[in-house]
């Protein structure tokens, strides 16, 4: 699995960036909007949570301007995009072989630790994506494209908290030393 | 591997000259923006569809049903005159500084832009569409002939003499005894007490499109 | 002039389906880069793989370029177009949490969705954590709903921040990306003691 040789099947990151980049103008003009993630996954899980508990979602300030009463969370056009990217990515996947049932992890480390960490992470993310109000998909992206002070903050302190910790967990990517 | 390296470098140059032309070349201001605007708004003015007669904004001012916006643009002496009572003033010039206000009025809402005659107010109407294409309207005659209609006579200098609309200027062609401001009679008309006029209703609320997005 | 009212004249089915195309695009593009990757994506914070660095400021330098030449040409109303509103520290303390989550998790919410597309199971276990995440956060923001409010800018821009015209704070983002990519190769290079291919 050496990471190098499969780099060669991905696309030059800056090819990915340009056309990225025209995307996101192009949601802009149609739309009147960038992209976003964190926003989806919020009303999904809102969309559950009223399923189980609809009393306590209407009472929620947070919650039931999304899914109080009759309003429904899942219709809006985050929901739809998520919905997209899922699809797009797997199309893309399945063109080059690589949808497959596997976990993707560090040399050092077991699928279970794999778990684990990522299951941590994601928490972690979608705690700090509600906190922010947006994630690097809404604010970075998105608003960073159309130059909001708050996104490029959001931008510079994503980077800084990645790399103040990577040291810390560097075992969970690293080849052995 | 120079040629591969040079791409970026290609890549980097057009992107900066790009910037470079586009500091050069500017972003509209709000008259140039109008200008990019006005084929398909312009038509309201000629119109007439957002000029609005005296007599109807003095049934909205007592309407409780709307929310009622007067922006008033004229300058400060003849604000000290002379205002419509309700009324803000806000000059031309500090508008954007409205603009998140005005994005986010409700769907009740009306605003009626007032200047002496209709010059200083339909250009604020250009720039208003420009920010925000709120629900917005012009007082048709302005101040001057809101005084015409509701003006008393002896709070004016020359015994209300009608001001002539004919050739407007922009000025308040109403000379006062006293600059009361929103303390005048015709500050606020009691419309029990004054003729009933006819007019083209032109006001009307908008249904609000919602604006989507925002990822959080 | 753009942005047009998608759902008023396509209909919200056909607006949604608008929305799906985006997002299509956007998973076909994160996927294609290798982003479903996690060991792609956390390669950044080690400066053995800077994609993550490349395809995010590259996209935005591009769409910013597109959408501003746009507003000075009048195809888009720049007014109209939505401007994240800025809450300066819940957003940046949210942002350094995320930073912790993308190297411990090697995912943002957007790969995430890729990866578990592919089938990727650390995608999967990193989406249940963003439920989970997000739960929580809902669950106990009224504690800190104080701070979750505070810092309110509003509709703040970089133009307005720095007083400069918008044509030139773009202009020195695009400095300010390229200072990056060739400082982050230079750390690249210091550290693995290879050249970028890119």
């Amino acid at each position: 699995m050496n990471k190098l040789s499969e780099n060669v099947k991905y696309w030059n990151p800056y090819v990915g960036g340009v056309l990225l980049g025209i995307l996101l103008f192009l949601s802009f003009y149609v739309a009147g909007h960038g992209l976003g993630a964190s926003g989806g996954i919020n009303r999904i899980a809102v969309a559950v949570e009223d399923m189980v508990v609809p009393e306590h979602v209407d009472k929620s300030p947070y919650l039931a301007p999304l899914a109080g009463g009759d309003i429904d969370p899942l219709n809006n056009w985050i929901v739809l995009e998520v919905a997209g990217v899922m699809l797009g990515g797997f199309v893309s996947g399945l063109l080059r072989g690589r949808v497959r049932l596997q976990t993707y992890r560090g040399p050092q480390i077991t699928p279970r630790t794999r778990w684990l960490f990522a299951f941590a992470g994601g928490v972690l993310m979608g705690y700090g994506a509600r906190m922010a109000r947006g994630c690097t998909s809404g604010q970075a992206l998105s608003g960073g494209a159309v130059l909001s002070v708050g996104s490029w903050a959001f931008m510079f302190a994503v980077f800084a908290g990645g790399y103040a910790l990577a040291w810390f967990v560097r075992r969970l990517w690293q080849p052995g030393a | 591997m120079s040629t591969v390296f040079n791409l970026p470098v290609y890549g980097a140059g057009i992107l900066l000259a790009a910037a470079a032309a586009l500091t050069l070349y500017g972003q509209p201001d709000l008259d140039q923006k109008w200008g990019f605007m006005a084929a398909e708004y312009g038509a309201r003015l000629e119109n007439r569809e957002v000029y609005v007669d005296p007599g109807e904004l003095l049934q909205r001012m007592n309407d409780d049903y709307i929310e009622l916006i007067i922006f008033d643009l004229r300058e400060e002496r003849d604000w000290n005159i002379f205002h419509l009572v309700d009324s803000e003033r806000v000059s031309i010039n500090d508008l954007p500084a409205q603009r998140d206000r005005l994005r986010n009025l409700s769907e009740l809402s009306v605003v009626v832009l007032v200047s002496n005659d209709e010059i200083l107010s339909t250009r604020a109407w250009k720039h208003m569409m420009a920010l925000a294409k709120p629900n917005v309207y012009i007082l048709e005659g302005g101040i001057n002939h809101w005084l015409n209609v509701y003006g008393v006579k002896h709070e004016e200098q020359d015994d209300h003499a009608a001001a002539s609309l004919d050739r407007p200027d922009g000025s308040l062609r109403h000379p006062f005894k006293y600059a009361l401001g929103a303390r005048h009679a015709a500050a606020q008309p009691d419309e029990h007490h004054v003729p009933q006029r006819e007019y083209t209703e032109k006001v009307r609320l908008l249904k609000k499109i919602a604006r989507a997005g925002g990822c959080g | 002039m753009a942005p047009y009212d998608l759902a008023g004249t396509l209909g919200v089915t056909g607006s949604y389906l608008v929305y799906l195309g985006i997002g299509f695009g956007f998973g076909f593009i994160l996927e294609s880069s290798g982003f479903g990757d996690g060991r792609k994506l956390a390669g950044q914070f080690y400066f053995s793989d800077l994609s993550v660095l490349k395809v995010i400021f590259t996209a935005i330098v591009v769409a910013m370029l597109l959408i501003f030449w746009s507003t000075a040409l009048g195809l888009l109303d720049y007014d109209d177009i939505l401007v994240n509103e800025t809450w300066l520290w819940p957003g940046i303390v949210g942002g350094l949490i995320m930073g912790v989550g993308f190297v411990v998790g090697g995912y943002c919410p957007g790969t995430s969705l890729v990866s578990v597309a592919t089938l990727k199971i650390d995608g999967m276990f990193y989406v249940l954590g963003l439920f989970v995440g997000v739960l929580a956060f809902n669950e106990t923001i009224e504690h800190l709903d104080a701070f979750w409010r505070s810092s309110y800018l509003g509709r703040f821009t970089l133009p307005e921040l720095f007083e400069l015209e918008t044509g030139v704070v773009v202009f020195l983002l695009i400095c300010l990306a390229i200072v990056m990519f060739i400082g982050f190769g230079w750390i690249q290079q210091l550290i693995y003691g290879k050249k970028d291919p890119e």
